[in-house]
């Protein structure tokens, strides 16, 4: 009888892994790898005080690489349109009852001030930490304690399908403005001045793109956490 | 005594060893565990190993966040913006996998009863 026999599966799989972190560490930091990563991104920083807004992440996601957003954005609909095909083909069932009192309670009082700072992290995104996919799934937070805490509240099919359908065809549309004014998809094309950066109003098209995301992620997020809740009390 | 643990290459190997490592407990469950839901668990381990990876690798201690504001008046001193922006992104894509394979659970639960995958025979006819 040979020892594989012996040896359950995940012994002999947590074995041959050790060896293999062993080895990959090894070759991480024999060769240094650590010390010659060389970034980038400092020549991207000097080209941000031209052409950007106050938080250069926000620059990078929303202008240096808005056509990979957009990508990024489709990526999460047809996720969020595979679930709700799956999920929302057989009966939807409401919660068995309400949560209990305190969290029934409290939720009333945490949801719109829940919902206000998702919108202020989705308006400042290009000023401060943050940004339209942050303010978004904070919003669709609020929606999952509304939806876990309320039995029969459900998030409006048209309303998600509305928002979603307008901020995904805006977003097409600015860029298409863009490819028509500067001959640039996605391009800046209104006015953004340096000397103004640091304001609300300012940065030209990308605090908009930012936004527009943000009203995208929200609704679609939202029709994913309830689709999963509704689903679930039938299982 | 533990000065050197706050130098550049201590903290870039620190980093290495520990993402690497939680990225090893990510294999060893995809590898070993036969439930769905924990596949896809592991997978998420994973992705959340390979975030600090490329956050920690491009992490400059003296340097702030990118972001003008708090004093900062000029776009010098500053962490390089693309692997926030590149783990962003990351993020995003991982959650939508993650949800889209834990409703393909759900409905393979509902389907057949079954969860686990040395019980998947269904297409073996």
């Amino acid at each position: 009888m040979s020892i594989k026999r012996n040896l359950p599966t995940s012994v002999m799989s947590g074995f041959a892994l050790s060896a293999v972190f062993v080895l990959t560490l090894l070759n991480i930091l024999l060769q240094n790898i650590p010390a010659q990563i060389n970034t980038a991104g400092y020549e991207l920083l000097k080209l941000n005080a031209d052409d950007g807004v106050a938080n250069a992440v926000t620059t990078v996601v929303v202008y240096f690489r808005g056509f990979d957003t957009l990508g990024e954005i489709a990526v999460l609909f047809i996720a969020s349109l595979g679930i709700g095909h799956m999920l929302h083909l057989s009966d939807k069932c409401d919660l068995k009852e309400h949560s209990n009192f305190m969290l029934y309670t409290a939720s009333k009082l945490l949801f719109p001030i829940i919902t206000l700072f998702g919108v202020y992290v989705m308006v400042y995104g290009h000023l401060s930490p943050g940004g339209g996919f942050q303010g978004g799934v904070i919003i669709a937070s609020g929606m999952l304690l509304l939806l876990i805490s309320h039995k029969e509240f459900e998030v409006p099919h048209s309303l998600i399908v509305t928002l979603e359908t307008l901020a995904g065809v805006s977003y097409v549309l600015i860029g298409l403005i863009a490819l028509v004014v500067l001959d640039v998809f996605l391009g800046n094309f209104l006015p953004h001045d340096v000397s103004e950066m640091g304001l609300l109003l300012s940065g030209g098209v990308i605090p908009i793109i930012y936004i527009i995301v943000g009203i995208k992620v929200g609704s679609e997020m939202s029709s994913i956490v309830q689709n999963l809740i509704k689903r679930d009390a039938n299982v | 005594m533990f000065e050197f643990l706050n130098e550049a290459e201590s903290i870039k190997i620190i980093v290495t060893v520990g993402s690497m490592a939680l990225f090893f407990v990510g294999l060893f469950g995809l590898l070993t565990q036969k439930h769905l839901i924990k596949i896809f668990m592991s997978i998420a381990i994973m992705e959340v190993s390979l975030f600090l990876l490329f956050i920690g690798l491009t992490f400059n201690k003296d340097f702030t966040a990118p972001i003008l504001g708090d004093g900062h008046t000029a776009f010098v001193a500053m962490n390089d913006p693309i692997p926030h922006a590149m783990i962003l992104t990351a993020i995003v894509i991982g959650m939508a996998v993650l949800a889209l394979g834990v409703s393909f659970t759900i409905e393979y639960y509902k389907l057949t009863g079954k969860t686990k995958i040395d019980e998947m025979t269904e297409m073996r006819h």
